[in-house]
């Protein structure tokens, strides 16, 4: 199985590096789609099947606590695994989005958060160990 | 007080850029105020229990470097939109990772989406032209390159223990 990939960013930047970790790893990936907010993210999920959601919080437009909820709400959406890739350092906001069921990753990242979180929410090359 | 802070920033900021960037930074307090002919600025507002503005300002040199560290790539790869981008992303983490540092993690500020400043008399504006002086100046040397932090905080504040 490969993984079709969703990446959420504002920063065209952030998003490529995103990606490059995501190839140093060794995840099997499928497709990988980009967006530069929360709706734009929304709009790939409505045309593509994607298997995760790499999401930033704070973007213009639509920020990604707003394309959560609006994602949770859509049953075609409500089961895809979503990691938030944020510098968000609140505790409450961290555990907001925690209850909604994401994952949290703290900008900056190192590969190796990546793909032990990627690993863990998909259950893929876990029995590989 | 103020030591404790340009001490929190300056560690905030060199380790922003070490794992962002694989950059290497280091204090150079006695340096006086870069020349800002050949500098770009980044800021960044807050707002939260206080609020406030983080400026910094880097020579036009360490753009193409930084954003090639952070893309992966060769220095002459890189678009000035994606230095621009990089020099954003760097600002806006060094800001969401101070904010809990300073405060703690258990308050929630608001970040607006970093602004690139250019020219000189528009990076002057941003530097100068606040109700209050910095809270906090950090000046350091990034690979050979200059880059200075300032920080403005209004109203009153209190490092979290």
């Amino acid at each position: 199985m490969t993984l079709n990939i969703l990446i959420v960013d504002d920063s065209a930047v952030m998003r490529a590096m995103i990606l490059k970790t995501m190839h140093m790893t060794d995840l099997p990936l499928g497709e990988i789609y980009q967006a530069a907010n929360g709706q734009e993210g929304l709009d790939v999920l409505n045309q593509h099947w994607i298997d995760l959601v790499i999401a930033d919080i704070n973007m213009p437009v639509m920020n990604g606590e707003e394309m959560i909820d609006r994602m949770q709400e859509n049953p075609d959406t409500k089961e895809i695994p979503i990691i938030v890739v944020s510098t968000e350092g609140s505790k409450t906001r961290i555990e907001r989005l925690q209850y909604k069921g994401a994952r949290f990753i703290h900008k900056p990242f190192s590969p190796e958060i990546i793909r032990d979180t990627v690993r863990d929410i998909t259950g893929i090359g876990v029995s590989d160990e | 007080m103020s030591e404790q802070l340009k001490e929190i920033l300056s560690r905030v900021a060199g380790e922003t850029l070490e794992k962002l960037a694989f950059m290497f930074s280091f204090p150079e307090d006695e340096r006086g105020t870069m020349i800002l002919d050949s500098a770009v600025a980044a800021t960044i507002s807050f707002a939260g229990p206080f609020s406030g503005t983080l400026v910094m300002t880097v020579s036009n040199q360490l753009l193409p470097e930084l954003a090639a560290n952070m893309l992966g790539v060769d220095d002459e790869e890189t678009t000035l939109d994606q230095q621009h981008d990089a020099l954003k992303e760097t600002i806006n983490i060094i800001c969401g990772n101070l904010l809990p540092a300073i405060a703690g993690k258990e308050v929630v500020f608001n970040i607006d989406a970093p602004v690139i400043i250019a020219g000189v008399e528009a990076i002057k504006k941003a530097i100068e032209d606040h109700d209050n002086k910095p809270a906090s100046i950090v000046k350091l040397n990034i690979e050979e390159r200059d880059c200075d932090l300032f920080l403005f905080i209004n109203g009153k504040f209190t490092l979290a223990s």
